[in-house]
């Protein structure tokens, strides 16, 4: 009876001590699936740098069909990584939608099309099958063929849209003039499906004037109040810029951890280092540090969807310095590594 | 005869309610306090014997009074935990519509009147609705999570043009192409299958290997195949409704009893004869119980398949593109279209079926 005791005495001291010491639980929702795309988060796990912040991170792929903003809305995750778009027409909706970072300073979204449909330019446009994709990636289409003054219902001066699926099928297949490709992903499914690049015409949406913040991390801005998990943020925020300044300058190495993490063996090694460089020239920036939104993109992208009725009026507290100042406590991005 | 409890039960609740805290609505408005005696007043009636056409009114008046008196309270500002009297006055509610329902199943027994019969049903949805509503105003749930009923009956009538449009490219281009033809080849094949025996022991089997292929998978091969258009989504609709339509034909063709083929024999009909005097006319109830469950496979299938690419119009688009927009109500109205078109259909066939059937022993009326 008497060892009982003392074994329950101790069991409890060992909990209480393990709880006293256990790290604090962030779960991220990506807005894909494991891909370069997000190798910051997968590189910070991997070499610990969650761990010397004191933070156990959960890390969820996404994929087709899940909205980030619906899984923060419903409590699935702490942070999200999101396009300001889609955020900021979520947080319209009532999801307390705020940006505590920026990580792509430059877009990647763009229009690619078969030089033998006879695009040439966008004057081309009227007429054409172009593939878009939806779910919250649509606004910034909708945005240029607003600026362009052309309808999107189809006609002889309008465009004929197609729902595109996460694929480069249309344009394979020809049933699409152009679709939409990200500069570090689906062009270069193209390309690997055989089509030379003297074969492709690209329009690049940041070259148009039409380009809109992408991926940038999310959080709750009502929890933000709460003084301790502002901070658990910020040391996710420190954690993630660190991992993702070490990614950009060694984008092979970088690719082969985000691969060792893809549990769908779906990804392949060239493929992940062809997308990690790409996206590393979507982060470096010679004004912006890592992780910095800078206020004029911020509202340069409220703009556009302002004009674009995609928000009805101005956001207001849908971004903050705050946690990124405070992460500079951990990791200064603005110092030379 | 046993005293009511349920009622009785919904009395005390009634009355205990309006002393408990209704929250920021700090006390009950004059309005909703009067009508709340009035239904109170109603169930204590409905204790007393009353015959079944004085009951299912007052019930059914009683219960609508009261749930204008609780809205009425929720207006005010009722909300959440911090309000015990308003929850508890809508269980006091609860148990009066049950009795509600009951009382006007009695009095459809009672009338036999088809009208009345639909009563209790209709009750139901509507408390339903009623109750939709109220949880969502009074516990502040998230709109992006559940939209009230209210919400997505304003989607309904501002997008009518949009909802109008998603039906004619999903059931009119889409599902009934699909659904003709789908069903259109299981019964040929049915009759070839019985035709000439052969072909049973191959075909069957390959009919079974393509309702079990997943929509999710078919789908996106068919876009690949037939386009984005509604070609694509009629053929997931046919490889949906091929199979049970096979299945059934070929059981409804074995359907008739030997009595009638001997007599068939007898008069030296042929192959044909046999087959459109007899035997088709014993296959049509299992016929019509394939197209029953292929009405339902085909709209699904249809809404699915427009998931996986799709010019910008039609319900599955609506919806998958409405989720990520995260307008829900959007997703809802889409819904409601889908329910009432699918239910619609069903009951189509239904009608179409008594009429052919009227012979079958579950359609004869009992003396």
């Amino acid at each position: 009876m008497k060892r009982l005791l003392a074994f329950t005495a101790c069991a409890g001291f060992l909990a209480a001590a393990t709880a006293a010491n256990a790290a604090d639980p962030v779960t991220i929702q990506l807005k894909w699936v494991t891909q370069a795309q997000f190798a910051g988060y997968y590189v910070a796990k991997d070499k610990g740098f969650y761990k010397d912040a004191n933070l156990d991170v959960t890390i969820k792929p996404g994929g087709p069909d899940i909205a980030p903003e619906q899984v923060l809305a419903a409590g699935g995750a702490d942070v999200i990584v999101d396009w300001m778009t889609a955020a900021l027409a979520a947080r319209e909706k009532g999801v307390p939608l705020t940006n505590i970072a920026q990580i792509f300073q430059r877009e990647g979204l763009e229009l690619t099309c078969l030089k033998s449909s006879g695009v040439k330019s966008p004057k081309d446009f009227p007429g054409r099958t172009l593939g878009v994709w939806f779910f919250g990636n649509e606004y910034p289409f909708m945005a240029w063929m607003n600026k362009l003054g052309y309808s999107t219902e189809g006609g002889p001066k309008g465009v004929t849209v197609l729902k595109q699926a996460f694929n480069v099928d249309p344009l394979l297949q020809h049933q699409a003039d152009c679709i939409s490709t990200m500069t570090y992903n689906e062009y270069w499914q193209v390309i690997d499906a055989g089509i030379k690049p003297s074969q492709l015409v690209v329009f690049k949406y940041s070259d148009e004037g039409v380009g809109v913040l992408e991926d940038g991390l999310y959080a709750n801005g009502d929890k933000l109040k709460d003084t301790a998990y502002a901070d658990k943020m910020a040391r996710f925020v420190a954690a993630s810029d660190k991992a993702w300044a070490w990614a950009v300058k060694n984008t092979d190495a970088a690719a082969k951890i985000v691969l060792a993490a893809d549990t769908t063996g779906a990804q392949t090694e060239k493929h992940q280092e062809v997308m990690m460089k790409e996206i590393a020239k979507l982060i470096v920036d010679s004004k912006n540090p890592i992780g910095y939104l800078d206020p004029k993109d911020y509202d340069r992208t409220v703009e556009e969807l302002e004009a674009q009725k995609i928000i009805t009026k101005k956001p207001e507290g849908a971004w903050t310095h705050d946690v990124w100042d405070a992460s500079k406590k951990w990791f200064d991005p603005t110092k030379k590594m | 005869m046993g005293r009511d409890y349920i009622l009785i039960a919904a009395l005390l609740a009634g009355i205990v309610a309006p002393f408990l805290s209704v929250g920021n609505a700090e006390s009950w408005p004059t309005a909703a306090m009067a009508l709340w005696i009035v239904a109170l007043a109603a169930a204590a009636i409905l204790l007393l014997p009353l015959s079944a056409s004085w009951a299912a009114p007052l019930a059914i008046g009683g219960a609508a009074v009261g749930a204008v008196a609780l809205y009425l309270l929720l207006d005010a500002g009722a909300r959440g935990l911090a309000a015990p009297g308003l929850w508890l006055a809508m269980i006091a509610l609860a148990f009066l519509v049950w009795r509600a329902m009951e009382r006007s199943a009695a009095l459809g027994a009672r009338t036999k009147s088809r009208f009345l019969d639909l009563a209790a049903p209709i009750l139901l949805g509507i408390w339903i609705v009623y109750l939709w509503q109220a949880i969502i105003v009074g516990f502040d749930v998230p709109h992006v999570l559940l939209p009230p009923p209210t919400e997505i009956a304003g989607a309904i009538f501002s997008s009518t043009g949009t909802l109008v449009a998603d039906f004619v490219q999903t059931f009119i281009r889409s599902m009934i192409p699909g659904y003709a033809i789908g069903c259109g080849a299981g019964f040929l094949v049915g009759v070839l299958v019985d035709r000439i025996p052969f072909f049973q022991r191959g075909l069957l089997p390959l009919g079974n290997l393509a309702s079990a292929l997943p929509i999710v998978a078919v789908a996106p091969i068919m876009v690949m195949w037939f386009g984005f258009d509604w070609q694509s989504k009629a053929a997931v609709v046919v490889i949906m409704t091929f199979f049970p339509m096979l299945v059934n034909t070929i059981a409804g063709l074995a359907a008739l009893g030997r009595f009638e083929l001997d007599l068939m024999r007898t008069y030296a009909a042929s192959y044909g004869q046999t087959l459109r005097m007899a035997r088709l006319p014993a296959a049509m109830p299992f016929i019509f119980n394939a197209l029953k469950v292929n009405s339902t496979l085909a709209l699904i299938g249809a809404i699915v398949a427009e998931f996986f690419g799709t010019p910008i119009v039609g319900m599955g688009f609506r919806i998958s593109a409405e989720v990520g927009r995260m307008n829900i109500a959007m997703v809802w109205a889409t819904i409601v279209v889908a329910a009432v078109t699918g239910s619609a259909a069903y009951g189509a066939i239904s009608l179409v079926e008594r009429s052919l059937t009227f012979w079958h022993p579950s359609l004869r009326k009992v003396a």
